[in-house]
């Protein structure tokens, strides 16, 4: 019911929205970025000359997210629309074809060596593609966060000065320009996270992680990261759950644990008194952070969570 | 010579402002032996709720003038039957009064719980679950647990109520042996013929006090007919009760009879039958 | 029989502490359970642990899940709704449990009212389910504190208990004790279900303080006793409720309270006064 409610609303929109679409170059490039850490690639790419939309928010999750009229209204005045592809925005068929948009979709992940899932974290990530409207599966389980990888980041960032280029041939000096200066950083930040895996012992590379989403990040840079096992998101964990995640972590010799999705904090907290862990903070694997917040743009939020990761290690 | 018990001065007992028992004023006199009597709905329950301090009175009041410790076998025992006792926790209540919440439970009290079984002809019983008995039984248990209170004053509520002749027997004799040891015992009993048997004095209730005195007195045929003649029924249009129509006791012992000629005046036109 | 019975607890620090929490909370909760049980204010415990609710959700609300704030708001909670039933019930002529029932869905909709302010119903939830797998040192100090409490009031005013039990009138025509033991009582109870909410949840630490009253009915005929054989019931639905959780896998909360319900069964069924003791009829009769 809901959902027909909601496609009545972004039809009547959208049929309404030609009207407002203004002439492209006058006003600046109109872009939309699927979700949050394109849409920082985006701004920094395109600096003035972009106005950016971002449909996913900070904090938000793209595998669930249902879009809204706003979104669609966007998307058709769009003039580009980034996305990551790889199956990451569950959304996104339905959208562009709703929004009738005219604007090239860009897929950012296009370049990259796409990596699977390991087998651990592959339902997990199965269990958000069948959450929504159960349409496309990806039967080979491919990884979309390649955004972990810096140098995919790279990548992303070229294909994003492309589209900038094809779309707005005017602004192209500036926008490789902008990527030029952005690379730069970006190169920064790999050997900042390099180091800081360096420091890290060998023995004590092993983290327990629900995200699914650091393969990319456990491929570059050597640390490992496994998925709990027992402890489910359920409010009741057995006595069998948690003495298994005991287990694991004293098996494994994991570091640290992060495991937010465990509803209850006390429990967290006894899993890690028992195993000497500290307790392991936020990781942020699938958006960006509110401004607020120590994960805001791309390069706070791997600066975090390297930070967040050794600290957890090194300081138990 | 006389050795005040209780004294009632001008006592109104009763609930939301109806009386139950209307203008009791009199001297019980320590280690007497009164049969409280009267019809259904007299007074007679109240007036011991009355003297036990459950119930404060509307107007006047009751002394317990030697600060006696008191006894007391309601009509209606609360006790739960089905409460997981045996007959000997039930009797051992009775030491409350001298061992209070936390005192030890000593030999000789034990011994004294012991005879007051056996007293009772419950000898064998100490074991017993209080759901097991009979209501003789449980009645003879009841009494055994007054007689470990050791009280000075007693105040039984129709103990013999659906008792078998046996027990009441045994317990009439129980009652005579509290008598002779001084203890002041005050009985509400239906059977007359009990009454005029064993019990020397008598209060004859019928909301007001009709007569109360010795027994024979008492219950002479004119008393009688008058208490009949009471109206058992809570009225809502009965008139205030005012302070001049009272007759207020002039003399401090209790063996005088009180009739108050009130029936013209109290009730609002129907007599009882 | 050592890997299925001793191991787990001796291998996991959060096991050592599942028990040493439930055990305590049993050897407080039961015996309250048994009076509640024997005052025919079984639901009661029910009732109480849903009156407390708005204390624990505000606190929780305020505070966080911390055990300080919640615990504190469920005890103010639960005593008023205590207190209002019980005076209510003392003076006036309505009887404790309409009383009761009246007091904790007044309450039971203020903790609604609180949570639909601020917070969904995931929130509630956890105020709702504790876990006893994770008993930090403060929940069992708590729960150690609440034991201790419980068994001194409970030894100080056993006789006053017992006798306001099994003749409230008789007692009241003894002493003043009455009313006093009847809140102290009730105060008891609503300390217990508090305690037993940081461990297992509202709902479930009734069971632990209900399920081996109940079983317990059916073997003893003194309320001493009674009380004991309670603890114990208890003290074994812990053990097989927490390795059921460990071995077969199962939450934890739930598994204690059906092993105690287990008990329950069999002791309605072979218990000294269960059904085949009583209600099966015997061949042969004694002559007296």
């Amino acid at each position: 019911m809901l959902k027909t409610l909601r496609l009545a609303a972004l039809m009547s929109v959208i049929t309404l929205s030609p009207f407002g679409l203004a002439a492209a170059q006058a006003d600046g490039l109109n872009v939309v970025a699927s979700f949050s850490i394109i849409g920082d690639f985006a701004r920094n790419v395109g600096g003035d000359r972009v106005n950016i939309t971002t449909i996913v928010g900070p904090d938000g999750d793209a595998h669930v997210y249902e879009p809204s009229p706003a979104d669609a209204t966007a998307m058709a005045k769009a003039h580009v629309v980034l996305v990551n592809g790889l199956h990451f925005e569950g959304f996104l068929q339905r959208l562009v074809e709703a929004s009738g948009t005219k604007a090239t979709v860009v897929e950012l992940t296009k370049g990259i060596t796409p990596l699977e899932f390991k087998p651990e974290f592959a339902e997990e990530d199965e269990g958000h593609e069948t959450a929504e409207a159960g349409a496309e599966h990806d039967p080979g389980n491919i990884d979309p966060h390649a955004f972990q990888s810096i140098a995919n980041a790279k990548i992303y960032v070229a294909n994003i000065a492309d589209a900038f280029c094809a779309a707005d041939a005017a602004g192209c000096d500036s926008y490789k320009a902008n990527a030029a200066a952005y690379a730069g950083k970006l190169d920064a930040l790999e050997k900042h996270v390099k180091d800081a895996v360096a420091a890290i012992p060998p023995e004590k590379r092993t983290i327990i992680t629900s995200h699914d989403a650091f393969g990319y990040f456990e491929h570059e840079y050597g640390l490992v990261f496994r998925a709990p096992e027992g402890i489910s998101t359920e409010a009741e964990p057995s006595a069998a759950d948690v003495a298994k995640l005991i287990d694991q972590v004293r098996e494994e010799k994991a570091a640290a644990v992060f495991v937010e999705n465990i509803t209850n904090q006390r429990l967290i907290e006894q899993i890690a008194s028992e195993t000497g862990l500290k307790i392991g903070g936020t990781l942020y694997s699938d958006a960006l952070s509110p401004a607020d917040g120590p994960a805001s743009t791309y390069i706070d939020l791997m600066k975090h969570n390297i930070a967040t990761i050794k600290g957890a290690i090194l300081g138990s | 010579m006389t050795n005040p018990c209780l004294v009632f001065h001008d006592v109104t007992l009763g609930y939301n402002r109806h009386p139950a028992v209307h203008h009791l004023s009199g001297t019980v006199e320590a280690g007497s032996l009164t049969a409280v009597v009267g019809a259904n709905g007299s007074g007679k329950s109240t007036l011991m709720k009355g003297i036990i301090g459950v119930l404060k009175p509307m107007d006047g009041e009751i002394v317990n003038a030697g600060q006696a410790s008191i006894a007391y076998l309601p009509q209606q025992s609360e006790l739960d039957r089905t409460f997981p006792a045996r007959v000997i926790d039930l009797v051992s209540l009775g030491l409350w009064p001298r061992r209070g919440l936390l005192g030890r439970i000593r030999p000789e009290d034990r011994e004294a719980l012991t005879k007051a079984l056996s007293a009772v002809g419950l000898e064998d019983f100490e074991k017993r679950p209080i759901d097991t008995l009979s209501g003789g039984q449980l009645q003879r248990a009841l009494f055994a647990r007054v007689l470990a209170q050791d009280a000075e004053l007693i105040l039984l509520d129709e103990p013999f109520n659906a008792i078998d002749a046996k027990t009441v027997v045994d317990l009439v004799a129980l009652i005579k042996r509290w008598h002779g040891e001084n203890r002041t015992v005050m009985v509400v009993v239906h059977d007359l013929n009990l009454v005029r048997e064993h019990f020397p004095e008598t209060l004859l209730l019928a909301r007001q006090p009709v007569a109360w005195g010795n027994t024979a007195e008492a219950l002479k045929p004119e008393n009688l007919l008058r208490a009949r003649r009471f109206d058992e029924a809570w009225r809502e249009d009965a008139p205030w009760c005012e302070p001049e129509d009272n007759h207020a006791d002039a003399d401090g012992h209790g063996h005088h009879g009180h009739s108050h000629e009130h029936d013209g005046h109290r009730h609002s036109g129907t007599h009882a039958a | 029989m050592y890997e299925l019975l001793i191991a787990p607890f001796v291998d996991y620090g959060f096991m050592q502490r599942a028990l040493a929490g439930c055990l305590m909370l049993s050897l407080s909760g039961c015996p309250v359970g048994v009076f509640l049980m024997l005052r025919r204010m079984s639901l009661t415990g029910d009732a109480m642990a849903h009156a407390i609710l708005p204390g624990a959700a505000a606190g929780f609300l305020l505070y966080g899940l911390q055990i300080i704030p919640m615990t504190i708001g469920g005890l103010v909670a639960g005593v008023i709704v205590a207190m209002a039933a019980g005076i209510v019930s003392q003076l006036t002529i309505q009887k404790e449990d309409a009383s009761m029932a009246a007091f904790y869905l007044i309450s039971l909709a203020v903790g609604v009212l609180i949570v639909s302010v601020r917070g969904s119903s995931v929130d509630l939830m956890h105020v709702l389910f504790g876990t006893v797998l994770a008993l930090n040192d403060e929940a069992l100090s708590l729960i150690a504190i609440i034991a201790a409490i419980t068994l001194v009031l409970l030894g100080i005013f056993w006789r006053a208990l017992v006798a306001e039990c099994m003749d409230p009138l008789f007692l009241r025509s003894v002493s003043w004790l009455g009313t006093p033991v009847h809140f102290i009582f009730l105060g008891l109870v609503v300390l217990n279900l508090v305690g037993g909410f940081q461990a297992l949840g509202t709902l479930l630490s009734v069971g632990l303080m209900m399920l081996p009253a109940a079983a317990a009915r059916f073997w003893s005929a003194r309320v001493g006793p009674m009380c004991l054989l309670a603890i114990l019931i208890g003290f074994l639905s812990c053990v097989a409720g927490l390795l059921l959780s460990y071995h077969a896998s199962l939450p934890s909360g739930p598994s204690i309270i059906l092993s105690a319900g287990a008990i329950y069964g069999l002791s309605i069924l072979f218990g000294t006064r269960g059904i085949l003791n009583t209600r099966v009829r015997h061949h042969r009769h004694r002559t007296a």
